[in-house]
């Protein structure tokens, strides 16, 4: 069915990507490598409390200290500041960098310290005295939804931010139908991508120019749109520098909060400012933390395996604020039937506010958790009919000729061939052999399990969450930009005009340039503009880079070929049809001595003017600003919409040993067939996998932001909060595959959440694959050593009775 | 995380260091590797007004074998059991916990004595030093005195060390040739991480397999690490099988006192050091009936 890749000449190519060098070397350039003169350092109070009213601050004994400059509180703050924008119909929920009057969860910053160092900030900040006064509070978000529950902003009137009860499909009817029906509860736990740069924040403000600098470690859509706004400035008094590179974000480094604020410092006391986080800080109060989900399932399937419809209850803890964290209950609407043919569902997400963190975006922006639970559901229900949990998946899976295929929620998928990518995956992890292996470790005793999941990556999304969660808001535009130049001397730079988490956006631009171009990528530099001098973009967000960044670079590259076709045909005396490039030079057809070579059609675009066709710009440039292939729409009242274009899709086999005594897992083996389409840079996506599903290993067995019962974060360093390392990541294999999607430029896909989509589901499926000999299973993540070992105990205990 | 202001004193000699801190007392911290003390003053859990860096001491750098003891001064770092085979040639032990220690960079910095006057209840080099009965030989300016490790250790980070005084060696006692087998177990949630629970053994049998002689130790089951030389007696005399190692474990898991914490509850860690109570012997003496 896929049609064969086409030929490229350095797309889908192994090469050096143009970021290394730097990196490699220690070369790059940090928020925290920008030191201006004069520059002064932040450090915050954080509220100990996570309800409380501040009942007085006083700031003398900080104030007094040598080197302290400024001490600034929440009522001074917020009376000069904006509140940050909220993602949903919640205008009540205001937000602010610091707390005013009150404070709504343990980690609040309730001042902030400028000083000389950082070491002398955090020395005042310990002598700013700050009164509480505690109120009641709520950390469980089932006790925040019930009548009596604390309220955490109580003009909101109520803990709930948003609701919805979303029915697509004759969800009743396929429930009454059905042969049988299950219903089980997951939990998905607070966990976020923690990169080892937490977040920091250089802002420098002229006053005789009226513009405020901002270098950053972000990632965020609108991210100078919203600074200036917050700030009261006009936009173009923003200058946010994008060149600042960024370690390590996948979704976290939103930095609203942290910008306004050292902005507002800098401009009330005309120096250089600089906040950087220190783990603590980013840790209780960077509002990094990520989705926090209850799951209700309820599945309605036919005795042969085949699903008739899914009843998916979605209670999301967001924490104390809210920016656009509710909106990651909106993207799985997207997906919402996952991979499998399944035509009617009902979905209510409930967004509900606590005394924890705020949550804020992460990697996948509310993906994984649903794909977790959807991967759950089908196992479930192979374990119930007793089948096999493959052909149950094979049973239900779209069928690779039922492309482009329209699901219940409104959006349609573009392209795929999942049995064919799950039978690769499968092939790869040699099955057989597998499940030989995994029985052999069960008769010698130990607790073995394969686990298995299809999974999608909707990716190059648009803001349509927005709209579907907020009918106040009808934003539909979601574009990206390139600028291409060809300088006098023929380089050619291509200007990106957003930052870049680490994601290989240099590379990204200079092969699509050079592939458009038919030049050398390795002689194409890539520069990111500031917020100033940059077209319209939004962030690298939603795994959207290679289809729009690709995309855009490609159509400014077009646009500069045509050019030099037609400087061409001008001075050939020919018609641009009969004009030949290759390779950056131009030719009437096949004939070499009717030819001008790039060098020289570059002359004559710069310097030629005689010789330039009328009506053609002089000088060599083009730029392209476009909207998501799919565009932007508003959804239909039944809250059906097309936001992602794009469907990347991964098939995980894992197989996972628990030793029965001490309860330790240990994964022996671990596959990933993927499919993104066409890889622009193998090397980038096979990186940006691994990476996933080390992630996805982390969400599975390890991370999680507890919270005690008295509300106070207790895994607030990494003695507690356990990221895996190189020893707890096994070797990992990538299974590709290529189906091209026939809405981008060169058949691209995202594929910047790949490998963490799919690996708590599947390393869920291998864990309970493990416990079935138990007949027992977990359905909560973290699956930590303490879960397993009292599941373990609990099974053995029962048989022990029975 | 920056931490308090504190001056900062680099002694020459175990004397300089001493006098150091006669003349602090309790505000005078020292530091070696700093792998504990320099993240817990980051994060202003600890303030000490000086820090009296003994690290280029030389005579705290060496490490000798005698006929007895394995004598390693406190600022060997613990690389060095790694990577000088004399060392665990002299108390095998050591090299069968030295990999559980942290990690290569930790090992790197991280100094024996550290280890020891940090007395972390769930560390290694503590668990070791408890289960073999070693001496830390202690020194201030009112002079020398040896204390046992079965009184070195009082509690979680808490030592039998003065203010004033300063670790200096510790004396690891060598069985001797013969049929020795040693075994550390441990499980933590990661490599490297601190143990939830750990237990070491080492065992001495005879000719025909009998036990002559045997330590047992369990560390992140109680406030500190504890040896178990009763129950380490019930096992001499015996073929070290399953029986005799059976009842060992279980009237361990009844003794110990451990923690619960968000990693591990107390039910798990008693339970962990059942399991690993009755795997360590068994390794150690599989590894003692190889030997001739």
């Amino acid at each position: 069915m896929s049609a064969p890749p086409k030929q490229f000449r350095y797309i889908g190519k192994h090469r050096r990507t143009k970021e290394d060098p730097r990196f490699v070397t220690g070369t790059g350039s940090f928020v925290a490598d920008v030191q201006l003169p004069g520059m002064k350092h932040v450090a915050l109070v954080a509220s100990p409390h996570p309800s409380a009213r501040i009942c007085a601050i006083r700031i003398d004994a900080a104030m007094a200290l040598p080197g302290v400059i400024a001490v600034v509180t929440g009522a001074e703050y917020c009376a000069a500041t904006e509140s940050h924008l909220v993602g949903v119909d919640a205008p009540a929920v205001r937000r602010y960098a610091l707390a005013n009057d009150v404070v709504r969860y343990a980690g609040e910053w309730v001042a902030a310290v400028v000083a000389e160092s950082r070491a002398l900030a955090e020395d005042a900040a310990e002598l700013v005295e700050v009164n509480y006064e505690p109120l009641p509070f709520v950390m469980d978000p089932e006790k925040a939804v019930t009548p009596n529950a604390p309220l955490v902003h109580p003009t909101h009137g109520s803990n709930v931010i948003f609701q919805r009860t979303f029915s697509w499909g004759p969800v009743e009817q396929r429930f009454r139908e059905a042969d049988h029906q299950l219903k089980f509860r997951a939990r998905w736990a607070r966990s976020a991508t923690v990169p080892i740069e937490t977040f920091g924040v250089v802002a420098n403000w002229h006053r005789a120019t009226g513009i405020l600098d901002v270098w950053a470690s972000i990632q965020m859509p609108k991210f100078p749109d919203q600074i200036a706004r917050s700030l009261r400035l006009p936009g173009n008094a923003v200058r946010v520098h994008f060149d600042v590179d960024v370690g390590g974000s996948y979704g976290v480094k939103r930095g609203i909060k942290h910008t306004v604020l050292t902005g507002y410092l800098a401009m009330k006391l005309g120096v250089p400012v600089r906040l950087i986080e220190d783990r603590l800080e980013n840790m209780r109060g960077g509002d990094m933390h990520g989705p926090d989900r209850i799951f209700d399932m309820q599945v309605a399937f036919d005795r042969d395996g085949t699903i008739r419809g899914l009843k998916i209850r979605a209670l999301d803890d967001v924490g104390a604020y809210a920016g656009r964290s509710p909106l990651q209950l909106g993207k799985p609407v997207g997906a919402i039937c996952g991979p499998y043919q399944i035509d009617a569902i009902e979905y209510e997400p409930i967004s509900v506010l606590t005394n924890k963190t705020a949550q804020e975006a992460v990697r996948g922006f509310g993906q994984a958790p649903t794909n977790y639970a959807l991967e759950l559901t089908i196992d479930r229900v192979a374990a119930f009919l007793k089948q096999d949990r493959i052909a149950i998946r094979r049973r239900n899976l779209i069928r690779a000729e039922q492309f482009p295929y329209l699901i219940p929620s409104g959006t349609t998928y573009d392209s795929g061939d999942y049995h064919t990518v799950l039978t690769k995956a499968l092939d790869a992890a040699g099955y057989e052999a597998l499940i030989a292996k995994r029985d052999a470790l069960r008769r010698a005793g130990n607790l073995a399990g394969i686990g298995i999941a299809t999974c999608l990556e909707p990716s190059g999304g648009n803001s349509s969450f927005e709209p579907l969660f907020n009918p106040k808001n009808d934003t539909t535009t979601w574009m990206d930009s390139c600028l291409v130049r060809v300088d006098l001397s023929g380089a050619i730079t291509g200007v990106m005009n957003t930052s870049t988490a680490g994601q290989g956006h240099e590379t990204l631009v200079s092969t699509v340039l050079g592939e458009v171009l038919e030049r050398d990528p390795n002689t194409i530099r890539v520069v990111h503009a500031d917020s100033l001098n940059a077209l319209p973009s939004n962030s690298p967000v939603g795994s959207r880079m290679a289809i729009m960044l690709g995309g855009a670079a490609a159509g400014a590259a077009r646009k500069i070929k045509d050019a030099l076709i037609v400087i061409a045909a001008h001075n050939l005396g020919v018609a641009a049809s009969e004009i030949v490039y290759a390779d950056g030079n131009c030719s009437v057809g096949r004939d070499a001595t009717k030819r001008l070579t790039w060098d020289q059609l570059v002359e004559i675009a710069h310097r030629k003017f005689h010789k330039l066709p009328a009506g053609l710009e002089p000088g060599l440039q083009a730029k392209f600003v476009w909207e998501v292939p799919t565009g932007g729409a508003l959804p239909t009242a039944e809250g059906r919409i097309q936001m992602y274009p794009c469907f990347s899709f991964e098939a995980h086999v894992v197989l996972v040993e628990i030793d029965a005594l001490t309860a330790q897992p240990r994964i022996l083996k671990y596959t990933c067939g993927h499919d993104c389409g066409v890889m622009i840079s193998p090397d980038i996506v096979h990186g940006m996998t691994y990476g996933g599903i080390a992630h996805g290993i982390g969400a599975a067995l390890y991370e999680k932001f507890a919270f005690t019962d008295d509300g106070q974060l207790s895994s607030g360093t990494f003695m507690d909060y356990l990221m895996p390392s190189a020893h707890e990541v096994p070797s990992l294999a990538i299974a590709d595959h290529c189906t091209p999607s026939p809405l981008t430029t060169f058949g691209q896909k995202g594929s910047g959440e790949a490998g963490y989509l799919g690996a708590p589901a599947a390393l869920a499926s291998a864990i309970n694959d493990a416990l079935s000999p138990l007949a027992t299973s977990i359905e909560s993540l973290p699956m930590t050593r303490l879960a397993l070992f009292e599941k373990i105990e609990a099974a053995r205990h029962h048989k022990g009775i029975a | 995380m920056k931490a308090a202001a504190f001056d900062y004193s680099r002694a020459a000699s175990v004397e300089e260091a001493c006098a150091l801190l006669a003349r602090h007392g309790p505000d005078a911290r020292l530091i070696a590797g700093g792998q504990s003390l320099v993240p817990m003053m980051a994060m202003r859990l600890v303030r000490p007004a000086v820090l009296v860096d003994i690290q280029r001491i030389a005579s705290l750098n060496e490490w000798r074998v005698e006929k007895d003891f394995l004598c390693i001064s406190a600022c060997v770092r613990q690389n060095v059991i790694e990577r000088e085979a004399a060392l665990s040639e002299a108390v095998p032990l050591l090299g069968k916990a030295i990999r559980w220690i942290g990690h290569v960079q930790t090992r790197n910095r991280g100094t024996v004595g550290g280890s020891l006057a940090h007395a972390d209840p769930s560390a290694e080099l503590p668990l070791v030093v408890a289960t073999l009965g070693a001496q830390c030989i202690v020194r201030s300016f009112r002079g020398e005195r040896t204390i046992g490790s079965e009184s070195f250790f009082t509690g979680p980070m808490s030592t039998a060390l003065q203010a004033d005084e300063c670790l200096v060696e510790i004396r690891l006692p060598i069985w001797g040739a013969g049929r020795i087998g040693t075994s550390f177990e441990e499980v933590a949630i990661r490599h490297g991480d601190f143990a939830l629970v750990a237990v070491a053994a080492q065992v001495a049998l005879n000719a025909h397999g009998v036990c002559e002689r045997a330590a047992l130790g369990v560390g992140g089951a109680a406030p500190a690490p504890v040896a178990f030389p009763d129950l380490s007696r019930h096992l001499v005399g015996t073929q070290l099988d399953d029986a005799a190692m059976q009842a060992i474990a279980d009237t361990l898991a009844k003794r110990v006192a451990p923690m619960s914490d968000l990693h591990a509850s107390a039910a798990y860690r008693r339970h962990l050091a059942h399991t690993l109570t009755l795997r360590t012997l068994r390794a150690a003496r599989d590894e003692a009936l190889t030997r001739s």
